[in-house]
């Protein structure tokens, strides 16, 4: 009895001791940690639309995010758009509520400034005041818009699908008719050397500048990359006459994604979740435009 | 110390932690990113228990040593990815896999259980130096045979044996390794009768 008593003393003990190192080293880094994160994914953004250390992005590029929620109604589920909008001259949020096949619901103001809106506790503190009843809400996905000059410049797509072992979470840059710009991983578990190469330029930058209308039917064929695709896949700024450039993209843009080699699952993976992501980015984004103007809301984005 | 580098090294002759030396070692950088986290592991565990060893119950002696592993291995993981985003990048993933190795557990029991804090930090360097060098071996072999790569630097122009980035290849490979370590003990043996 004495030694059951001295194990489970001795075992709680070590546990709270480990526990307490843990939380502390938790509590300690956890803020250095979410900025780190955010830092990365804005610098992923710019670098999608090509803004990086050498050519810093101008001022007069605004990012804004517009937050999507389903929302649990008393008989139906909506979906609740949370959309930056004009007030003055300040911009802040204001929810859209639409009903599941795309029609205009209720919209309400919010008490959230741009900069609380990127703490999900502080969205969620928001939306709850203005969801009055038993109304339960879930986070679905962030978009992106930037703008430049008055006119949308692109879409940023943060997401996430299947890939051969764990998700896969991509960072996709799209222009205003839905053209790819960009594709970035951002975390994978794919095997190294054979679906890790998802990472490699040769790869993701086979997406850039697929054309909307192709996207719809991307697939991936099993054949080696051709030298002088991979070539200009892999090119670094400068090192390629402008015409070569020019001319080799145009010959492959409207080409399927070349699998890798030994990986023709994970290649597969990224290429149905990016069609997949783009397909349905596009539907939605004509549904809240839709809505936004008959509401005649003013929006920022 | 220099015990663990190559007499007792824990991947060609103790064949202890086998399953990330094949899973992982695919590549030079792979592997050195591996060693590295094992070796701060495997130092910073080694102390603890050393230093806590008289208040250990025996009968518990291996949840504690799990807790102690797992402990740092959170802490590095913490600090690593809040301080060195850049180098978090590359280990993190790496980082979260040494809970569960069998050398870290290994050389607590066998060592650092046993003795002072300053004997147990040299054998958690050595040990930790020796998986390294196994480590950079086996990445370095199936790095130039399966990817024709070395370090990221291309050296054959494709990939000669795509066989030898799977994980089978791993087991070929620690196989040939240790029957080369064996001989190699095996001649110094032979070595030393001739000349008593």
């Amino acid at each position: 009895m004495k030694q059951i008593l001295r194990i489970t003393i001795g075992l709680i003990i070590s546990c709270l001791a480990a526990g307490t190192i843990m939380g502390s080293a938790y509590v300690f880094t956890a803020k250095a940690k979410k900025h780190n994160e955010h830092q990365k994914e804005q610098d992923t953004m710019l670098g999608l639309l090509g803004y990086g250390k050498a050519n810093p992005a101008p001022s007069a590029l605004k990012l804004y995010s517009i937050y999507r929620y389903v929302i649990d109604g008393k008989n139906a589920k909506y979906l609740g758009y949370m959309v930056p909008v004009k007030k003055g001259n300040d911009t802040g949020y204001a929810l859209l509520v639409l009903t599941l096949d795309g029609k205009f619901h209720a919209s309400h103001e919010l008490k959230l400034s741009l900069e609380q809106a990127l703490d999900a506790s502080e969205r969620g503190k928001a939306l709850s005041t203005v969801l009055k009843g038993p109304a339960g809400f879930v986070y679905a996905d962030e978009t992106i818009v930037a703008r430049m000059d008055g006119k949308r410049l692109a879409y940023l797509l943060p997401g996430h699908f299947q890939g051969y072992k764990t998700f896969i979470k991509v960072m996709l840059a799209l222009d205003p008719g839905f053209n790819i710009l960009g594709l970035e991983i951002m975390e994978h578990e794919e095997d190294p050397g054979l679906g890790g190469d998802i990472v490699q330029d040769f790869f993701k930058n086979q997406f850039r500048n697929k054309p909307f209308q192709k996207l719809k039917e991307l697939d991936v064929v099993k054949q080696p990359l051709p030298e002088e695709y991979r070539k200009v896949l892999e090119v670094k700024k400068g090192s390629m006459s402008q015409e070569e450039l020019q001319r080799v993209r145009a010959k492959y843009q409207d080409s399927d994604i070349y699998a890798l080699t030994g990986a023709t699952i994970s290649s597969k993976a990224v290429t149905d979740g990016v069609k997949g992501m783009v397909k349905r980015f596009a539907y939605r984004v004509e549904v809240l435009d839709r809505v936004v103007s008959s509401q005649k809301l003013p929006v920022a984005f | 110390m220099f015990n663990g580098l190559l007499a007792e090294n824990p991947i060609f002759r103790l064949a202890l932690s086998m399953c990330p030396a094949v899973g992982i070692s695919t590549s030079v950088m792979n592997g050195i990113l591996l060693g590295v986290g094992v070796l701060f592991v495997q130092v910073f565990s080694s102390c603890t228990i050393s230093a806590i060893k008289n208040h250990i119950h025996p009968r518990i002696r291996i949840p504690t040593y799990t807790l102690t592993i797992a402990t740092w291995v959170t802490v590095i993981d913490l600090v690593l990815a809040a301080y060195m985003p850049a180098a978090y990048k590359e280990m993190g993933i790496f980082v979260k896999l040494i809970v569960a190795f069998a050398i870290i557990t290994m050389r607590l029991e066998m060592f650092a259980a046993k003795n002072p804090i300053i004997p147990s930090f040299w054998d958690a360097i050595g040990m930790g130096l020796g998986f390294l060098f196994g480590m950079v071996t086996l990445g370095a072999i199936r790095e130039v045979l399966g990817s024709g790569t070395l370090l990221g630097f291309d050296l054959v122009g494709d990939k000669p044996l795509l066989f030898f980035i799977l994980p089978a290849a791993g087991f070929f490979v620690v196989g040939f390794m240790m029957a080369m370590f064996n001989y190699m003990d095996l001649v110094f043996k032979r070595m030393k009768e001739k000349k008593g």
